[in-house]
């Protein structure tokens, strides 16, 4: 069983939940002590073990539903056969089920009746034939077929535990955990039926039916339902495990891709994955700065107060008293052109920054086309996509002048530029060959600590056209190209080491 | 008594702690794995309740820290009784001549001072904060460290070592594990910031989420057992319905009890709108949401009221 837990705790870390060894060490002590028996206790107990955010956690449900419905489907069989015969009717296969009467009789003895009147119901042609088989149980069809091939043996043995246990280890052994895209889900079922013998079954199948004998020919057609039974089990058994196994493996391909490729080229419905990247990214880049705060908190020495407080000791200094550091956080200004062709990564970025709150100081973000206007109270009141969408449908209409927002941003907010602020201008610097007003820019590299500007349009086609990117770059400290989410990444990096 | 997770569940309930059966699960896995539990959830949900009443349950004394910004060792783990120690050192002046009587040069004296070791770094001289103090009880204990993340990111590193092997290190004296049974650990957090994954990896972690209504009733019933049944179940409903608004603070367990408590004063059989806006501060503790909430008032109170 704990082969069990380790494939489990291997699905979850694909699903992105980190386990480490520690927690599998728990995992498997609390296992120990709940064991597998209720299930619901079962989960309870791993999902304080195993899931540590309230995000994995709602992973963790969905993986544990998926991972061990097929035992619980075969658990509750083994408790109480009538229930959850009537479901496997629903799924079609009552016949199988309805048939297996004669082997199962010793046994559950009660329940057959059930399912059989169950399925007479349903099927009338067949009536007669199962009729017949409950008449001369005697005759032992299964008996026969034990002796012919292992896989019919295997299902005539009517108890699906040992069933799903060998489509198991027949999943192990083609290796069905490797697979990758949902093209390869038929391949895996067929490979996983030949493993399980599937050519003698065949072989046996078509021997029966050429038999003479009324109760071999029977079996056969007994052997061909329970063929497609199986058929149907195992494909669900390979549909879990893509889910459990490749999905997320396609996911993390498409992901690098998505960090690789221009942001304005991005299909509306990545929308989702690229927003989810870019908290992961910034959650990375959180971590990575929250560590650096505290270095800089600790002050100098309060001598004053470190000799007052020991006076009590005579004295002898013990106990030091630190002046502590006031940090005056510095300021980032965020100006985004979201004219049509940059509006898109004016979204990622702006994402990007507010993402960052914890660790980044306060973003103020300007947005403009012609006019522009100061958007953060929207990021402060609403979610950021809100926000991110709210910004576009307002300020996105309109002509590019670069001149004309400067001029705005001169008058709306220049004086509260200082020597710790920096500026981040985002855009192409395509003016509709307006006037630049470079000499605004010029006030404001003057005033800010940095001032950098982000061009999505690659480096040779700064000069060309309409682009006035030469003559502002002569105002920038840093002027960068910055298209896709790794250069996102990369600017806003090195802007957390610089600004803080 | 803890044989079974249920058990546990109806021995929390008979200390009137009413809980779901994961709460129930998480005291008795870190009963039996003897490992700390970190509990995250909005505030007000109970965490800190079910420390207290874990133990209440198991008549185990209850040793709390609470954590704030600047916490350190001094304060959670142990410091030296500066005091005491200055005035030994002034009292024993005299006897110091004692001792180095005969001694001749600054090394001998040195060396014979050595012989006395570090009398002034031993346990008299100590000063046990809570966490020390959880360790030394000698038939075990319930830790409680509340509002984890209140603490500095250096005051995490300092519980790894506790909270994984049940000791602390002591530099003069050397580790101090836990005497017999070691401490059941609860930590709380508000997630006001993501505590670090090592803190993470050693812990087992619940998630008290607002309860249901179901749930949410047999709370109130077991907290204020005054009250009348109708009252209640329009109370519990018109609460789950304003958790689902817009608000800067939804209203949590501790807000039911208080209000319950407070209609039962009011003699009240019922909710009505005015009843509903006059003690809407017990359950709203901010004025923007107040003022949002009171056009709503009409609409909730009538759903309430009719289930």
């Amino acid at each position: 069983m704990d082969r069990t837990l380790t494939n489990f705790i291997h699905a979850l870390r694909n699903a992105e939940v980190r386990v480490s060894t520690a927690e599998t060490l728990d995992a498997f002590s609390a296992v120990q002590l709940v064991g597998y028996r209720d299930r619901a206790l079962l989960k309870r107990s791993l999902a304080l073990a195993l899931p540590k955010t309230a995000d994995e956690k709602e992973t963790f449900d969905a993986c544990f539903d998926q991972f061990f419905a097929f035992r619980e489907v075969s658990g509750s069989r083994q408790a109480n056969g009538v229930p959850s015969d009537a479901g496997e009717d629903a799924q079609g296969d009552g016949e199988g089920e309805g048939g297996a009467g004669g082997g199962r009789q010793d046994s559950e003895q009660p329940s057959s009746p059930a399912s059989d009147r169950q399925g007479n119901r349903k099927r009338k042609p067949r009536t007669t034939l199962q009729d017949g088989e409950e008449a001369e149980p005697d005759l032992g069809p299964g008996e026969m077929s034990a002796s012919t091939s292992t896989l019919g043996t295997l299902l005539m043995q009517d108890s699906k535990v040992e069933i799903s246990l060998a489509v198991s280890t027949a999943g192990e052994a083609v290796n069905v955990r490797d697979i990758q895209i949902f093209t390869q889900k038929g391949l895996y079922t067929r490979r996983i039926m030949d493993e399980m013998g599937l050519a003698e079954l065949n072989r046996e199948i078509a021997d029966l039916r050429d038999s003479a004998a009324v109760p071999e020919r029977r079996l056969g057609q007994e052997l061909r339902r329970r063929r497609e039974w199986l058929r149907e089990q195992v494909r669900d058994y390979v549909e879990r495990q893509f889910l459990l196994h490749a999905d997320v493996t396609g996911r993390r391909l498409r992901e690098e891709l998505l960090r690789k490729v221009k942001l304005s080229n991005v299909e509306h419905r990545s929308f989702r994955l690229i927003q989810e990247i870019v908290y992961k990214m910034a959650k990375r880049l959180a971590t990575l700065h929250a560590r650096r705060k505290k270095v800089h908190k600790k002050g100098h020495l309060h001598v004053p107060r470190t000799l007052r407080s020991n006076m009590s000791y005579d004295g002898a200094i013990f106990d030091l008293r630190w002046r502590s550091v006031k940090i005056d956080r510095p300021r980032v200004f965020a100006i985004c052109d979201v004219s049509g062709s940059v509006a898109n990564y004016a979204r990622f970025m702006l994402m990007f920054l507010y993402s960052l709150e914890e660790v980044m100081p306060k973003v103020r973000s300007f947005a403009f086309s012609s006019d522009l206007a100061e958007v953060t109270e929207l990021f402060e009141r609403n979610r950021i996509e809100d926000a991110i969408a709210k910004t576009l449908r307002d300020y996105a209409g309109g002509s590019t002048d670069y001149g004309q927002a400067f001029a705005d941003f001169k008058r709306l907010c220049l004086d509260e530029v200082d020597n710790r602020t920096t500026i981040i201008i985002l855009g192409d610097a395509r003016n509709n060959y307006g006037d630049p007003k470079a000499e605004v820019l010029k006030e404001m590299y003057e005033r800010c600590k940095r001032l950098i500007w982000l061009n999505p349009e690659a480096r040779n086609s700064w000069q060309v056209g309409d682009a006035e990117m030469r003559r502002y770059s002569a105002y920038c400290h840093q002027a960068e190209e910055c298209n896709s989410l790794m250069h996102l990444e990369r600017v806003v990096g090195n802007l957390l080491k610089t600004v803080r | 008594m803890t044989a079974t997770a249920e058990a546990v569940r109806g021995r929390l309930e008979a200390h009137r702690y009413i809980c779901s059966e994961q709460i129930a699960t998480a005291v008795y896995l870190a009963y039996h794995l003897h490992k700390p539990v970190l509990i995250e959830g909005p505030p007000g949900v109970g965490k800190t309740e079910l420390a207290k009443t874990t133990a209440a349950m198991f008549a185990l004394p209850l040793i709390r820290l609470q954590c704030y910004e600047g916490l350190d060792e001094a304060k959670a783990i142990y410091e030296w009784k500066y005091g005491k120690q200055l005035l030994y050192t002034q009292v024993l002046k005299e006897t110091l001549e004692e001792v180095l009587q005969g001694a001749k040069g600054f090394a001998e004296s040195v060396t014979r001072l050595h012989e006395f070791g570090d009398i002034f770094f031993s346990e008299e001289f100590m000063e046990p904060r809570p966490l020390l103090k959880a360790l030394r009880e000698r038939d075990g204990c319930v830790l409680l460290i509340d509002e984890v993340d209140k603490a500095d990111h250096e005051f995490e590193s300092l519980l790894l070592e506790i909270l994984s092997d049940y000791q602390v290190s002591i530099p003069e004296i050397g580790t101090v594990k836990a005497v017999t049974e070691p401490p059941m650990v609860f930590l709380t957090s508000n997630n006001s910031r993501e505590l670090s994954d090592a803190l993470k990896r050693r812990c087992l972690h619940l998630y008290i989420p607002f309860p249901d209504t179901a749930l949410e009733q047999r709370i109130i019933q077991a907290r204020v057992p005054e009250i009348p049944p109708e009252l209640r179940r329009q109370l519990v409903q018109f609460i789950q319905e304003l958790r689902g608004l817009d608000l800067k603070k939804a209203p949590a367990i501790s807000e039911t009890i208080d209000w319950a408590r407070t209609l039962v004063l009011l003699h009240s059989e019922a909710l009505h709108p005015d009843l509903v806006r006059e003690t809407l501060n017990v359950i709203l503790k901010f004025q923007e949401d107040i003022e949002n909430v009171q056009a709503e008032v009409p609409i909730l109170t009538n759903k309430a009221v009719k289930g």
